[in-house]
């Protein structure tokens, strides 16, 4: 029970950072490397917002959505629709948004300074006792927000008119385009919502870390495990993924060592490989001639 | 028919001026830092030249290469610290190791594609830095090894920049040679078949598995040697020099350089490393003009930089063609009147 508790408010981190990678997979077909940057400016335009502007906790969460959503358009249209005009290998993606992520890291560091910023909890810190368990509040929140960002999105994907599009280009990018789903559009989208899903995990979990310029990296990778470990463009699959691996993580530090914790938790994603190449929650099909 | 035998006789002259100029460079970069530099680019070369063997001509694509080159440094400078063995000797140990390593992350590998095969070597290269970092009683933990000892022959002892040198561009030309070997032989055609499709391949008789383990081997060995290299030219080793952002960088030159030539690797590792010293005096807006540079180079340069060659000489040649049949229609006029 402690290592759920624990294990689900960064399992909710992950697979919101893994909606973001698996959604652009889906709909693009592209790794997009720059997703873990996402989360951090999210975090700081989130801090600047509360902290410098005095904005409160939910209003700056939306607006930092919005602002790193348009990033995320801004880097599909200037990443990926160019690359895409060329054809370039599926490479070129990586290292086109590894580019974006430098820049992005960097123009942070410019803008907010080296330091690390505290960002307190907008619900306290003092932990609350659920029977006999000790729970942080802002735990509570982030399981909570995150879950209902997540609900959201499958609503705009199963009900809305955008939502129908991208699913449709993310199951046969070729007949969509002929049915006149305009796909450009639907990769905008799938890139806005991604770096929105990014920017929501960075401003949750800033109150339980604090807020650095390079805090993308590390979790930027581990939600890239989490969407691997559900499997790369499944929807469900990604939060699954998501929540598997903060378990997995909580029970490893918790019972083996914590410095151990990610080694363990990529050998479990290597084993995980090994068993089922395309992860663990979607059908494998294998490729015959 | 003359000048022919000039360009040809020209062309072997320039393999034999390359090679004074390589060899004259530490007697012309006098300044200490600029040859570490060079010495630097050389260690990183090695490492790319194995990474475009496995990513560039087989199409598996690794972003776990400094895991290999941390394996290269650690087995030769704990064989060379505790057992006292020769430095050559922990060179090829360390290649071995690493080759064995390679064939290790192989194996799950073999069933991976794309995305897959891109996190299983990340979360191997991730495995190994925290091994390291955790493995205190071998690898000191995240304080490193300290005091490797220089390399030695016949009672040489190879340690200044200029030393170093000679022997990392003997390395380097030698990696060169074999990777050149190896690509121009069965072996190199049977991964490029891979990389380009590889059920046709397989179902044309060639036992990928195999060469896939085969090219994963061969890319590890060279990080490995370039590893065993590197912790004797610096002499200490932490697993703060093995990070995911090391292997992310080895995996940008060899993409920036083009990675489906041998020379790229060579080019890559030149122009990243020559970059970055180049933007020191933006500070800190340095890494940001370095990832545009990236950038732009991934969306304008499909095959990296080497992939410029082609279609230069493409460029100068066809401009020479345009100008000959200028010259036969010129010809053949004056021949009708």
């Amino acid at each position: 029970m402690y290592y759920l508790a624990n294990g689900l408010p960064i399992g909710a981190i992950y697979a919101l950072v893994a909606l973001g990678y698996s959604l652009i997979y889906a709909s693009a077909g592209v790794l997009n490397w720059s997703q873990g940057d996402m989360v951090m400016l999210g975090a700081y335009i989130g801090y600047s917002l509360h902290r410098l502007l005095g904005l409160n906790y939910v209003l700056s969460l939306l607006i930092s959505m919005l602002v790193v959503a348009c990033v995320g358009m801004l880097v599909e249209r200037t990443v990926l629709h160019s690359l895409r005009k060329r054809s370039s290998p599926s490479i070129n993606v990586v290292i086109g948004t590894l580019g974006v992520a430098i820049i992005c890291r960097n123009v942070a560091l410019a803008i907010w300074g080296p330091d690390a910023q505290p960002f307190p909890s907008p619900v306290g810190s003092t932990p609350i006792n659920i029977g006999n368990l000790r729970v942080l509040p802002q735990d509570i929140l982030i399981v909570a927000l995150g879950v209902a960002l997540m609900l959201l999105l499958q609503y705009f994907l199963k009900y809305t008119r955008e939502g129908k599009a991208l699913r449709a280009v993310a199951q046969d990018r070729m007949a969509a385009s002929l049915m006149g789903v305009d796909v450009g559009k639907a990769d905008m989208l799938a890139f806005a919502a991604s770096a929105a899903m990014g920017a929501a995990a960075g401003i949750l979990i800033a109150p339980l870390f604090f807020v650095t310029f390079n805090m993308g990296a590390g979790i930027g990778l581990k939600g890239f495990v989490a969407a691997v470990v559900g499997g790369l463009g499944n929807i469900p699959g990604a939060i699954a993924g998501g929540f598997f691996l903060g378990l997995i993580e909580s029970l490893a530090s918790g019972k083996i060592s914590s410095g151990y914790r990610d080694a363990i938790a990529f050998s479990v994603l290597i084993m995980v490989l090994w068993l089922k190449p395309s992860g663990l929650f979607s059908r494998t099909t294998k490729e015959t001639v | 028919m003359k000048s022919h035998k000039l360009t040809s006789s020209l062309k072997g002259l320039h393999k034999w001026v390359l090679i004074a100029v390589v060899l004259s460079i530490p007697f012309v970069v006098t300044n200490l830092y600029y040859l570490h530099l060079i010495n630097l680019i050389g260690i990183y070369s090695l490492v790319v030249i194995g990474l475009n063997i496995l990513s560039g001509y087989t199409g598996q694509v690794s972003m776990g290469q400094a895991g290999f080159f941390a394996v290269g440094t650690y087995t030769s400078a704990l064989l060379m610290m505790k057992l006292q063995a020769p430095f050559w000797v922990a060179t090829v140990m360390a290649a071995i190791v690493a080759a064995i390593f390679g064939v290790v992350i192989a194996i799950p590998a073999l069933r991976l594609t794309g995305p897959y095969l891109v996190m299983a070597t990340v979360g191997f290269g991730e495995i190994i830095r925290l091994v390291l970092v955790n493995w205190v009683p071998v690898t000191k933990g995240a304080a490193g090894l300290t005091g490797i000892p220089a390399p030695s022959f016949f009672g040489f002892t190879v340690f200044s920049e200029r030393s170093f040198f000679y022997l990392i561009y003997a390395v380097v030309a030698l990696g060169i040679l074999v990777a050149v070997r190896i690509s121009r032989s069965k072996i190199g055609r049977t991964f490029m078949a891979i990389r380009e499709d590889e059920l046709a391949a397989e179902s044309m008789g060639v036992p990928t598995n195999i060469y896939k383990v085969a090219a994963f081997a061969i890319g590890a060995a060279y990080a490995g040697v370039a590893g065993s290299i590197f912790g004797s030219f610096s002499g200490v080793a932490s697993p703060d020099g093995f990070t995911f952002d090391d292997s992310v960088g080895f995996l940008c030159m060899s993409v920036i350089g083009g990675n489906r030539s041998i020379f790229g690797a060579l080019i890559g590792s030149i122009t990243l490393t020559l970059l970055s010293e180049l933007l020191r005096f933006m500070q800190s807006y340095r890494l940001i003009v370095y990832g545009a540079i990236l950038l732009l180079t991934a969306i304008f340069m499909p095959q990296g930089l080497s992939g410029l060659g082609p279609i230069l000489r493409e460029f100068l040649s066809r401009r020479k063609r345009d100008k000959k049949s200028y010259d036969d229609v010129q010809c053949s006029q004056r021949k009708g009147r």
